[in-house]
């Protein structure tokens, strides 16, 4: 899976423009119960990836949550 | 588990709902988040108007009232039917049930066999096989199947992740044998390791309702409920469908030696509009053969959504011809079930509102 991709469709979702693997998602207004459900649905129906909210709260950064998804990807 | 029925169909139906209705965008301010997310989540999940009831308005009293009027109107006999099954998970009591409670108000006959079922989303599903069975018996000609949900007074108006979706709704099928109806297939599938995703955590014997459990607590995410309240884990039931519900659609199809292309309307339990469109996308269904627009109108009715699905949008289609159907419904337990059958043409299909 592409980075650069993946933050454009997470970003997308925090209404935001960009992402870097750095930021902490936390730090958004947005990142609330909405955009975490708008997320696990994005990472199932693209990357055939099933999470929960658990999981995505359970990380800190948005590079973290790519290696989530990755790893689950690759796995 | 694989269900076979023959010789089974829904002779009429009627649905009900509150006049009562109420506006996501009136009520917003209940919520402690910014008014842009509400409305983003608003577009998203298609939340828009709901009917709820006002007032200490219970189960049985949807249903008197729209049995009344179908005794009313001449569509139904009050001995027109020897069975009534409720299905509902806001019955007026504890005990007595409240098909009895029904039977006892209206007067119906004695000889009428009564029986509750606690379920929840895929109820009309549940209903409707339990009513098929039922229908094996030589004395029972015809079953009045009641889905009935109050659930706007068990869900807390500062919970964002439920109370903006629910709806109150009843509605009665009539379920009948007929000689001519092609095979119905079906199929059902029960997770009770899965309960906690959907509950009301007290109120039973487990837990009973206390002053400790009336207390409103904040969930972390500025959702306010009670141990009395209904608790919705939306991510959970969100995955549950998505992971959970083709499969079985498939298999369904697959053993009905059919396919997509056959079926010319998916009528789906109706949770939301994002969760329904997602399935859609799944599957490849069009949108113009799976409704999703009983959430924006009335709300959330658990195990009444199909009925409401059906009234809403093929009312005409289905008085004057047969269509044939995907049933699905998904939820509470967690259980859910498909089915594929021939509905119609059906002798009234109506909504009325009660008040």
């Amino acid at each position: 899976m592409q980075k650069e991709k993946f933050y454009r469709e997470i970003a997308d979702i925090l209404e935001v423009d960009d992402l870097t693997d750095t930021d902490i998602l936390a730090n958004y207004a947005t990142w609330d119960s909405l955009s975490i459900l708008s997320a696990v649905a994005m990472i199932g129906s693209r990357y055939r990836v099933n999470l929960t909210a658990r999981d995505l709260r359970s990380v800190a950064t948005a590079g973290e949550l790519y290696d989530l998804v990755a790893a689950h990807c690759y796995s | 588990m694989n269900l076979l029925f023959g010789k089974r169909r829904i002779g009429g139906l009627l649905a009900i709902v509150p006049a009562n209705e109420r506006s996501f965008v009136d009520e917003m301010a209940n919520f402690n988040f910014p008014e842009s997310r509400s409305l983003k989540l608003k577009s998203v999940m298609g939340y828009d108007k709901r009917r709820i009831v006002e007032g200490a308005v219970c189960s049985s009293d949807l249903v008197c009232f729209g049995m009344q009027h179908l005794f009313d109107s001449g569509k139904l006999g009050r001995d027109d039917f020897d069975a009534l099954i409720v299905v509902t998970q806001t019955p007026d009591y504890l005990i007595p049930p409240t098909s009895n409670v029904i039977q006892g108000r209206l007067g119906l006959k004695r000889d009428l066999f009564c029986l509750d079922i606690n379920q929840g989303c895929a109820g009309f599903l549940i209903g409707l096989f339990q009513a098929f069975f039922l229908l094996d018996q030589p004395s029972i000609e015809r079953v009045a199947l009641v889905n009935v949900d109050v659930m706007s007074r068990k869900t807390s108006p500062r919970d964002r992740n439920s109370y903006p979706l629910i709806g109150d709704a009843a509605s009665i099928a009539m379920v009948e044998r007929a000689e001519d109806a092609t095979p119905i297939h079906a199929n059902l599938k029960t997770d009770g390791s899965r309960r906690e995703a959907l509950m009301i955590p007290a109120g039973g014997l487990r837990c009973p309702c206390s002053r400790e459990t009336a207390i409103l607590e904040s969930d972390g995410e500025n959702n306010f409920r009670s141990k009395d309240n209904l608790y919705m884990d939306g991510t959970a039931v969100f995955n549950f469908v998505q992971m959970d519900v083709p499969p079985m659609i498939r298999d369904l199809l697959a053993t009905a030696q059919s396919d997509f292309g056959s079926v010319d309307y998916f009528l789906f339990h109706q949770p939301n509009r994002f969760m329904l469109e997602k399935l859609a996308e799944q599957m490849n269904i069009p949108l113009d053969k799976m409704p999703s627009n009983v959430v924006e109108h009335y709300g959330n009715s658990s195990g009444v959504t199909i009925p409401m699905a059906i009234v809403h949008n093929l009312r005409k289609q289905l008085l004057s011809g047969p269509i044939r159907a995907c049933l699905a419904a998904f939820g509470v337990g967690l259980t859910w079930a498909s089915m594929l059958m021939g509905i119609g043409p059906l002798d009234y299909c109506d909504l009325i509102e009660f008040s």
